[in-house]
């Protein structure tokens, strides 16, 4: 069996209170495992205890009890880190360091140097579509490119596991869908990613299981399409069907004991509309 | 995928790219224009000794510049290295980075490292326009001799002007002004991961620089005075093992004179700067390992 991305077991964690006996218990009793080249989604509201689950992942809290490792390294040591990137929500890099300096000082922190840095950190930055902007300091970027050198930066020590903390917060929606396409891009390389995220659609195309915390406990996890799938209807499309041949089918669903619950037509979501729009606009 | 080579505990290059990044960062704050100020102030005394000192005005220059100099050190340390770690966990970098395989350790050395060569290229660049003025005015000095001194006198003068001028035995005084300024960014560095804001790392750290400088006198008042307790000895043994007493870096009045600084001496004092700045480094690398971030 293969050494799991991300072994999980049986985590608590608590933070003291101030002025509080009880303290707060963040998470409680998380067990789960990542599978190498699973997308993985982390969903919960907030205060769910997604953020310290993924910081205790990272090895940046350390758990009351439990243990957490990745590729079977113990997330407590340094080593541990070798094989991941991580990308924090709402990042914020040295707003002095232009767009390719920074990839070069995240580069040195994990081990690369010279001419391959240099050439690494230039096809990041054209993998995440700032080529253009590598002269640019940080301090004028928007937060689109934030987002995307953060990815530049996650991906430069050439990891096995992505951690992406909402990565499209607040991002407009065609950066969203730019960095929702890479996602599926890594996918289709073989990286391990865990996703924390609010945005369930996006989760729910990307990601290939997901596990739902509340109150700092794992309430569900399972793959999306058994987690979402309702097993006692079916969807049926048809294009250009004539309404004789709707009014049989229904006819025939009734006859054989079945029951229309809806009849529609299929819509497109609002991103596809809003990228589609702004594509097309002059 | 590229192999992943072994990972080592300490990488000096990971500790050279942080402190690198942190010198870059200060440069680029413009810390360095705080150091006009000293310019000004250093070339703006050598004319008013010029006009009004009635002490050898190059004495009173060098006075002035020393002791600017040891000011201007350590202010730079410290208002650059209260806000190193609290501004990266603000900005969050600080889990970007650690989210690296670096360790804690790795992360703080190189912080103040950086820290450290910003001090030494202020510290340089200061001697350098200290000695420059202090040169300009040597040779306004000369010039003056040799349309006042008899000739009889002439040389002597001269080799007398030269003597209070800058000389080597100035930079044994300036290395040690340099340790100060080091040794009390280090301080401020281990008060930074005890404390949860800025201001109270800047004033605590304000606060035990004026100990370290009393420390001394209030020692040995305590201990030779007549109704020492055994109570007051221990404070000041406490006090004394706590807290650097700073004032054995203070050797400008003796070099301004032109006294040479004894070499046990220096390195008496070195030794002691070297190891309460290792002692304190240790100390913010337990405590900021302890911490949740």
């Amino acid at each position: 069996m293969q050494t799991p991305a991300i072994s999980i077991l049986n985590l608590f964690k608590e933070f003291p209170v101030p002025f509080k006996r009880e303290p707060l218990r963040a998470v409680q009793g998380v067990s789960l495992d990542v599978q190498p080249g699973e997308v993985y989604g982390l969903l919960g509201p907030n205060g769910s205890g997604k953020s310290t689950t993924m910081k205790i992942v990272l090895g940046l809290v350390r758990p009351t009890a439990g243990s957490s490792s990745v590729f079977g390294i113990d997330s407590r040591l340094v080593q541990s880190r070798e094989n991941v990137g991580f990308l924090p929500e709402n990042p914020y890099f040295y707003k002095f360091l232009t767009g390719l300096e920074t990839l070069l000082f995240f580069g040195k922190l994990c081990g690369l140097s010279g001419k391959s840095l240099r050439e690494r950190s230039m096809d990041m930055l054209e993998r995440v579509g700032l080529s253009d902007a590598a002269d640019r300091r940080l301090s004028g970027f928007s937060k689109g490119m934030l987002q995307r050198i953060g990815l530049a930066q996650a991906l430069i020590g050439n990891p096995r596991l992505l951690v992406l903390d909402e990565p499209t917060a607040g991002v407009d929606p065609a950066g969203s869908h730019a960095i929702r396409e890479l996602i599926l891009e890594f996918k289709r390389q073989g990286l391990t990613v865990l996703l924390c995220s609010h945005l369930l659609e996006q989760v729910q195309e990307v990601c290939d299981r997901v596990g739902i915390l509340h109150q700092g406990r794992l309430v569900a996890e399972g793959r999306v399409e058994d987690l979402v799938s309702q097993r006692n209807q079916t969807e049926l499309v048809l294009e250009n069907a004539s309404p004789e041949l709707l009014a049989e089918l229904q006819r025939l669903s009734l006859s054989s004991g079945a029951r229309v619950i809806d009849k529609r037509h299929p819509r497109t979501n609002l991103e596809r509309f809003f990228l589609e729009a702004t594509q097309q606009a002059p | 995928m590229h192999p992943q080579p072994a990972h080592s505990w300490f990488s000096a290059r990971r500790v050279a790219a942080l402190a690198h990044n942190t010198l870059l960062e200060l440069i680029r704050l413009k810390v360095f224009y705080f150091l006009l100020l000293f310019a000004l102030l250093v070339i703006g005394s050598s004319i008013f000794t010029v006009n009004f000192s009635f002490q050898n005005p190059l004495q009173v220059l060098k006075d002035i510049g020393l002791g600017a100099m040891s000011i201007f050190s350590w202010l730079l340390g410290l208002l650059c290295t209260a806000g190193l770690l609290p501004k990266d966990k603000e900005d969050r970098t600080l889990y970007t980075i650690l989210a690296k395989p670096v360790s804690r350790f790795e992360y703080l050395l190189g912080k103040l490292s950086g820290v450290f060569l910003l001090l030494v290229i202020a510290v340089a660049l200061m001697s350098v326009v200290f000695a420059g003025v202090l040169g300009l005015r040597e040779q306004q000095e000369i010039a003056s001799v040799m349309q006042s001194s008899p000739p009889d006198r002439l040389a002597a003068d001269i080799a007398a002007v030269r003597a209070a001028a800058f000389q080597a035995n100035l930079i044994p005084g300036i290395l040690l002004i340099l340790l100060k300024a080091l040794l009390c960014s280090t301080l401020t560095l281990l008060l930074s991961t005890l404390a949860s804001s800025t201001v109270f790392t800047l004033l605590t750290s304000v606060v035990i620089y004026l100990i370290g400088h009393v420390q001394g006198i209030a020692r040995e008042a305590w201990m030779s005075g007549a109704d020492s307790t055994a109570a007051l000895r221990v404070l000041a043994g406490f006090v004394a093992l706590v807290f650097p007493d700073l004032q054995l870096f203070n050797v400008v009045d003796e070099i301004a004179v032109g006294t040479a600084l004894p070499a046990l001496l220096f390195w008496q004092t070195t030794g002691f700067g070297v190891l309460y700045i290792a002692v304190y480094f240790l100390l913010a690398q337990v405590f900021f390992s302890a911490r949740e971030i």
